[in-house]
C-alpha cells in the first residue's frame, strides 16, 4: 500500500553552542495532521529519510490549542504556533527551524528569558501590596475592558519578536509584545498609578523608539492583538510623558 | 534618566520629515524649472544667488548640511539595527521598511557623490556656477542620468514612505484605517514627484 507521506526538513542543533544541521523525516499523512502531532510521530520513530536512527527532535508544547505559546517555531520561514499549523494548509516539504531571535537550547527548543526580562523592565504587573489596605478588586473601565482583554491574551509566544526586523542580536529592542504589555497595565485601574514609570522605561534605549513600523508583529500575532495600534497609542503616551518630564520640573 | 535615545530618535524623525522634506521640495521645484527651458532654470538659479552670501551659506549649513549629516549618520546607525526580512515576511509595510533602508544606503553613496561633485567641487572649488548648460553637458553621460534618476526616486520614496512612518512614530495615525489612508496618499505623492523628476530630467535629453 503506497501511503501518503509528509516530508519534514528540520533544522537541528545539539547544544546552544554547536553548529546547526538539517535532517529530513517522513511522517504518515492523516487528515487533520498538524506540525506538533507530526513531531510526536518523529519522536516515536526518529528515523531520517535515509533510514538513519537519530536522537529524537526536541521541541516544546503544552496546551495544543494556541493558548500557552510554547510551541512557537519558524515554519516555512514564518514564525507561528506549531500546534495550529495544519499540514493540509502549508506547503510541503515543511521546513522547521528554531526561532533564532532567541537563544537555541536544543533543536527547536528556545530560551524566552529575554521576554520576561523585558516585562520586568516595563513593570508588567500591578503593584498590590504596600502600606495600604488591600480592598476588593477595583472594577475595570468598561470602555477599555475589551482592549485590555485583547492584550491580556498575549501568551509570550515570541512570534512577534521573531518576525520583527528590529529585534535580534544586532539591536537591544525589547520587542513588540513586552512594549504593548505596558499599555495593558497602564489601562488597569490600579496599574495606571505606575503609568509614568512604564512610559519612562519605554523611552529608554531599546524601548519603543526602536520600533521601525514594519508592522510584521501585527501580521503574525496568533492571538490577533492589534499590536501596531497600541504601539501608536504608546507613541502618543510617551510624547505626552516627555512633555510632562520637560515642563513639570 | 535623560532619555537621550528618545529625544535623538524623535529629532531624527522630525529632521527627516520637516527639514529634509523641505529641502527635497525646494530641490524638485527649482530643478523642475528646466522643463520650461534653459532661461527658466538659469533664472531660478540666479534668483538664489541674489540671497546675500553669508545668509545663503548659513542656510546651506544649518538648513541642509547639519540636518542631513545628523539624519544620515544616525540613520545608518538605525539601519544597522534592522535585520531586513521581507523575503520571509513579504507584507506591504515590511517591504517598504526594507526599501526605506535600501534607499537610505543608496542615498548615502549618491549624496556624497552628488553634493561632493556639484556643490563642493564644481561650485565650491572650481568656482563654476551651476547652470542649465553645465547640467545638460553633465547629463550627456547616460550612466550619470540613470544614477541621478535613481537617486531622486530613492529620496522621493524614502521621504514619502517616511510620511507614513512619521505619522505612526508620533502616534498621529493610530488605527489601521488612518494609517492606510496616509500610506495611499503619500504613495500618490511619491508617484507625482517621480513623474515630475522624469519630466525635468527628460527635458535635458531632448
Ligand atoms: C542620506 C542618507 C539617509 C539615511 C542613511 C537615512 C536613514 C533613515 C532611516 C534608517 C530611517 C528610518 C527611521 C526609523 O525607522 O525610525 C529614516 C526615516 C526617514 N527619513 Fe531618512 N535617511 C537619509 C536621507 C533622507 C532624506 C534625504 C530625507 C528627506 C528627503 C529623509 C527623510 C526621512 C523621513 C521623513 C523619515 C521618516 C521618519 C520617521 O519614520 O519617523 N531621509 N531615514
Ligand atoms: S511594527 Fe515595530 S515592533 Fe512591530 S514588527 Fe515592525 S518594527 Fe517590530
Ligand atoms: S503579542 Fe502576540 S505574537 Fe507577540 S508574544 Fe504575544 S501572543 Fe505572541
Ligand atoms: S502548544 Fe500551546 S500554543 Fe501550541
Amino acid at each position: 500500500m503506497a501511503e501518503k507521506k509528509v516530508r519534514f526538513v528540520i533544522e537541528r542543533q545539539d547544544s546552544p553552542e554547536s553548529q546547526p544541521y538539517t535532517q529530513e523525516f517522513d511522517v504518515d499523512y492523516r487528515p487533520g495532521l498538524n506540525v506538533v502531532a507530526a513531531l510526536m510521530e518523529i519522536q516515536k520513530n526518529p528515523v531520517t529519510v535515509d533510514g538513519k536512527k537519530v536522537a529524537p527532535v526536541v521541541w516544546e508544547c503544552n496546551c495544543l490549542e494556541k493558548v500557552c505559546g510554547a510551541c512557537m517555531m519558524v515554519i516555512n520561514g514564518r514564525a507561528r504556533q506549531a500546534c495550529c499549523a495544519l499540514v493540509d494548509e502549508i506547503e510541503q516539504p515543511i521546513h522547521l527551524a528554531p526561532a533564532r531571535t532567541f537563544p537555541v537550547i536544543r533543536d527547536l527548543l528556545i530560551d524566552r528569558t529575554r521576554m520576561f526580562e523585558a516585562l520586568k523592565k516595563i513593570q508588567g504587573w500591578v503593584e498590590l501590596d504596600g502600606s495600604w489596605d488591600v480592598k476588593d478588586a477595583p472594577i475595570q473601565n468598561p470602555y477599555t475592558a475589551q482592549t485590555a482583554y485583547e492584550i491580556s491574551h498575549c501568551m509570550t509566544c515570541g512570534c512577534c519578536l521573531e518576525a520583527c526586523p528590529n529585534v535580534g542580536p544586532q539591536s537591544d529592542f525589547i520587542g513588540p509584545a513586552p512594549t504593548v504589555q505596558a499599555y495593558l497595565f497602564n489601562l488597569h485601574p490600579l496599574g495606571k498609578f505606575d503609568k509614568p514609570k512604564r512610559l519612562n522605561a519605554l523611552m529608554e534605549k531599546g524601548g519603543i523608539t526602536s520600533c521601525g513600523n514594519s508592522q510584521n508583529c501585527v501580521e503574525v500575532c496568533p492571538k490577533f492583538i492589534k499590536l501596531t495600534t497600541y504601539l501608536a497609542q504608546l507613541n502618543r503616551d510617551v510624547n505626552i510623558q516627555a512633555l510632562k518630564n520637560i515642563f513639570n520640573n | 534618566m535623560f532619555h537621550t535615545t528618545f529625544y535623538i530618535r524623535r529629532l531624527h524623525s522630525i529632521c527627516g520629515l520637516a527639514v529634509l522634506g523641505m529641502v527635497l521640495f525646494e530641490h524638485i521645484f527649482t530643478n523642475s524649472m528646466a522643463i520650461f527651458g534653459p532661461a527658466a532654470l538659469n533664472g531660478a538659479l540666479e534668483m538664489m544667488e541674489l540671497i546675500p552670501k553669508p545668509i545663503f551659506l548659513g542656510l546651506e549649513l544649518g538648513g541642509i548640511a547639519i540636518p542631513l549629516l545628523f539624519h544620515a549618520i544616525y540613520g545608518v546607525y538605525i539601519a544597522l539595527q534592522a535585520n531586513n526580512n521581507a523575503s520571509n515576511y513579504g507584507y506591504c509595510r515590511n517591504r517598504n521598511f526594507t526599501l526605506q533602508r535600501w534607499t537610505a544606503w543608496y542615498l548615502v553613496i549618491f549624496l556624497i557623490w552628488h553634493v561632493g561633485y556639484l556643490r563642493l567641487y564644481t561650485k565650491g572649488i572650481t568656482g563654476t556656477p551651476i547652470s542649465y548648460e553645465l547640467l545638460q553637458n553633465y547629463f550627456q553621460n547616460p550612466v550619470v542620468v540613470v544614477l541621478y534618476v535613481l537617486g531622486m526616486f530613492a529620496a522621493i520614496f524614502h521621504f514619502c514612505n517616511g510620511i507614513t512612518t512619521f505619522c505612526m512614530t508620533w502616534g498621529i495615525t493610530k488605527g489601521p484605517r488612518s494609517q492606510n489612508v496616509v500610506s495611499v496618499l503619500s504613495m500618490g505623492l511619491c508617484a507625482i514627484l517621480c513623474l515630475i523628476t522624469l519630466t525635468f530630467m527628460g527635458s535635458y535629453l531632448i
